[in-house]
């Protein structure tokens, strides 16, 4: 295969786009994809303080060095979850990448709040990987308001927001279908969040990682084992080699046409959220996620 | 040729009519934008042609958690 831009050797094929590129040229449409992103839904401006949540992995590392590259003004924040023989190799790449590549760092170490996730795990009921998405998702985005950050950006990327979506219509689940999208503005208690790789599949970060020299953690979560959402993308990316293409074209399609709908349908009946009487954050209940399960670990 | 799966760092050998990198991929049940396929440090698109004597990591890139 030839490079579509250069026709020198190609390095990545990208069926879904019906091309190949060589190295140089695949990072110039890597750089094109979150731009486009970015314009689009207008996810961020020069002058905007980016927190980047930097988990260690692939995703995340190239968000950051795509954000940095573009010339915005980016910190990472690692939250160690203090896993055995997988939290502690994350925070070590994440370090030596943002040290790599002059990105400044912060690491929250979750233990310190209480709740390492071992230890979690143990007293909560509930799937694993929910409890931990909550804890990440709330201490990233107070750590983005108590220090300053005009925005709180995720690597997420195609893959994640196509199971995610899948899932959430599986199950009809207006609530999550209103408000999925590489945008969500800033509402009382809420930083904006953004997810400018959401144009890009887990292969594409892959091989973008590989070509600029990023060291990443590609061991699985020794907890993620049966996790639903890694068996919906087994089944996409069947979908995706019979139909090349169709991911990109079942998220665009929903944020063109079908997220509007969810949106006033939840305006009519969705939940009202007020302010968690112990810490503040958003919440329907009567205590947060968070702090019920703070409880529940004090209890004990 | 030797054939390294990551992340087990599983080692295979393979012998006989793998011919191109998809050939490898289809053996090893795998579409080709789920692995990374690196040769000498070079990454391989699905139809390059591979050899007995090369040496190839496969890097799975789907996440888990």
């Amino acid at each position: 295969m030839k490079c579509r831009r250069c026709k020198k050797q190609a390095v990545v094929a990208l069926p879904g786009h019906n091309t190949a590129f060589c190295a140089e040229c695949y990072l110039l449409f890597f750089k094109r994809q979150v731009e486009k992103a970015i314009k689009d839904h207008k996810l961020l401006t020069q002058k905007d303080k980016i927190l980047v949540a930097i988990s260690g992995g692939k995703d995340s590392l190239a968000l950051a060095w795509q954000l940095a590259n573009l010339g915005y003004d980016v910190t990472g924040l690692h939250i160690d979850l203090a896993i055995p023989g997988s939290s502690e190799q994350a925070r070590e790449l994440t370090t030596s990448f943002c040290k790599n590549f002059n990105i400044e760092l912060k690491i929250l170490e979750i233990k310190n709040e209480g709740l390492a996730i071992p230890e979690v795990k143990k007293r909560i009921r509930r799937p694993i990987c929910s409890v931990c998405g909550q804890i990440k998702r709330y201490f990233f985005n107070k750590f983005a308001l108590d220090h300053g950050f005009t925005v709180l950006a995720t690597g997420h990327n195609l893959d994640d927001e196509v199971a995610r979506l899948f899932s959430n219509t599986l199950r009809w689940d207006t609530a999550h279908l209103s408000d999925q999208g590489p945008l969500l503005p800033a509402e009382n208690g809420f930083v904006r969040k953004v997810k400018p790789l959401y144009r890009l599949t887990e292969f594409e970060t892959a091989n973008l990682c590989y070509l600029v020299g990023i060291e990443y953690g590609f061991a699985p979560c020794p907890y993620s084992t049966g996790a639903s959402f890694t068996y919906y993308k087994r089944l996409l990316e069947e979908l995706e080699f019979k139909q090349p293409g169709r991911k990109l074209q079942f998220y665009e399609g929903f944020l063109n046409r079908g997220q509007k709908g969810f949106k006033l349908l939840e305006q009519k009946q969705g939940q009202e959220l007020t302010p968690c009487p112990e810490c503040g954050y958003p919440t329907s209940e009567e205590l947060c996620g968070i702090c019920r399960i703070k409880k529940v670990m004090e209890k004990i | 040729m030797k054939v390294f799966i990551e992340p087990e760092n599983k080692e295979i050998k393979l012998t006989g009519k793998t011919k191109t990198v998809l050939g490898l991929l289809n053996k090893l049940n795998l579409r080709p934008t789920q692995a990374l396929v690196i040769r000498n440090g070079q990454l391989l698109t699905p139809d390059r042609r591979l050899y007995p004597d090369d040496n190839i990591i496969i890097r799975p890139v789907i996440s888990r958690g």
